[in-house]
């Protein structure tokens, strides 16, 4: 195909991926369409990877459908509940902070500063009641 | 849900919130899990991981954003780190040529290739297609996996593997074609009257797992 020299076949047939999965910046769509436009072979085989990729995607999904066992529901089930356990305690903080500040001075000019900040927080938990899976 | 309504949320709601949200991804994330680990053993116990840890930083999801994507996320990062290293499988090495584009050397198929390759396609048992996902190389087939069968686009891929969008168009590239490759000759040693495409098995074999 020497008659495109600014894009090879080759480069086309490999740049399918890219439209198949929308990724081409608009030059190089461009190229790609002016190319298939005046390429039979190439717009053949594009219509061809077109209908191969839904149809392998048709068989994967088809094939690739297991239900996880069981056993791995209750287990996963179990495992959540038993980490959600410490989780459903209600937790209420209160927290209060003040600061008072005094500045004295006196008759020597002697500056006096005095910082005093009162600080409390209290922390209360109620463990509710595990609620049950509706 | 708004970001201010999740900073008031309880760990108790945010608990009932997973149970009612990401339980329901569980028989997906398994036959994901079974493609990853290539066993039900295995695979049980990667989805149990998943959950254990998806559930540990559940806070840290953003509720609206897409929680499928999420779990994927968790599920191939758990498998990555976790059970790759106890297996010897060989890795792509040498690093992913990024100019793939370039290096391939492809060329068009005849009618005759295409038509057999459908049919190879369509006629394929359950079997064969898992046994061909199975011998293409682990980075190919999970994002072969992730695009073709959950659907994910490119950019969610990468940022489920965690590699750069043009890996990901790379590895979607050569497993479709590895993929394909394997069907068409499953197909001839089941006594189809395939033959094979022009040019296939001619390409990325430096990328071809050994034994």
């Amino acid at each position: 195909m020497s008659q495109f020299e600014t894009l090879p076949c080759n480069q086309i047939l490999n740049s399918f991926v890219l439209l198949l999965e929308g990724n081409t910046d608009v030059p190089m769509r461009h190229n790609i369409e002016t190319h298939l436009s005046e390429c039979p072979e190439c717009s053949a085989e594009l219509a061809h990877e077109k209908i191969m990729h839904s149809l392998l995607q048709d068989v994967l999904r088809r094939t690739c459908c297991e239900s996880a066992p069981v056993e791995l529901h209750d287990s996963i089930f179990a495992q959540i509940h038993s980490q959600m356990a410490g989780a459903f305690t209600t937790e209420v903080t209160t927290e209060f902070t003040m600061t008072e500040i005094s500045i004295e001075i006196d008759e020597f000019g002697t500056i006096e500063h005095r910082e005093i900040t009162i600080e409390h927080t209290e922390e209360i938990r109620y463990h509710d009641e595990f609620p049950e899976k509706g | 849900m708004t970001s201010t309504d999740l900073v008031k949320e309880s760990s108790a709601d945010r608990a009932v919130r997973f149970e009612r949200d990401a339980l329901v991804f569980t028989n997906q994330l398994y036959a994901a899990a079974l493609r990853y680990t290539k066993n039900p053993h295995d695979a049980k116990d990667l989805v149990q991981d998943t959950y254990l840890k998806a559930f540990a930083s559940f806070h840290q999801f953003e509720p609206g954003t897409n929680l499928k994507a999420w779990l994927y996320r968790v599920l191939t990062t758990t498998f990555i780190n976790t059970y790759r290293k106890n297996q010897r499988r060989p890795q792509i090495s040498g690093g992913e040529i990024e100019d793939w584009q370039l290096a391939s050397a492809a060329s068009h198929s005849s009618n005759l290739g295409k038509s057999a390759e459908m049919e190879a396609l369509e006629n394929l048992p359950d079997s064969d297609i898992k046994r061909a996902l199975n011998e293409i190389p682990e980075e190919f087939r999970i994002a072969v996996y992730l695009a073709d069968v959950e659907g994910f686009s490119y950019k969610e891929i990468a940022d489920i593997v965690g590699v750069p969008a043009g890996t990901v168009m790379s590895r979607l590239h050569r497993g479709r074609k590895q993929l394909r490759e394997r069907l068409t000759e499953y197909a001839k040693e089941l006594g189809y009257s395939v033959k094979a495409p022009k040019g296939v098995k001619a390409q990325d074999s430096t990328e071809e797992e050994t034994p």
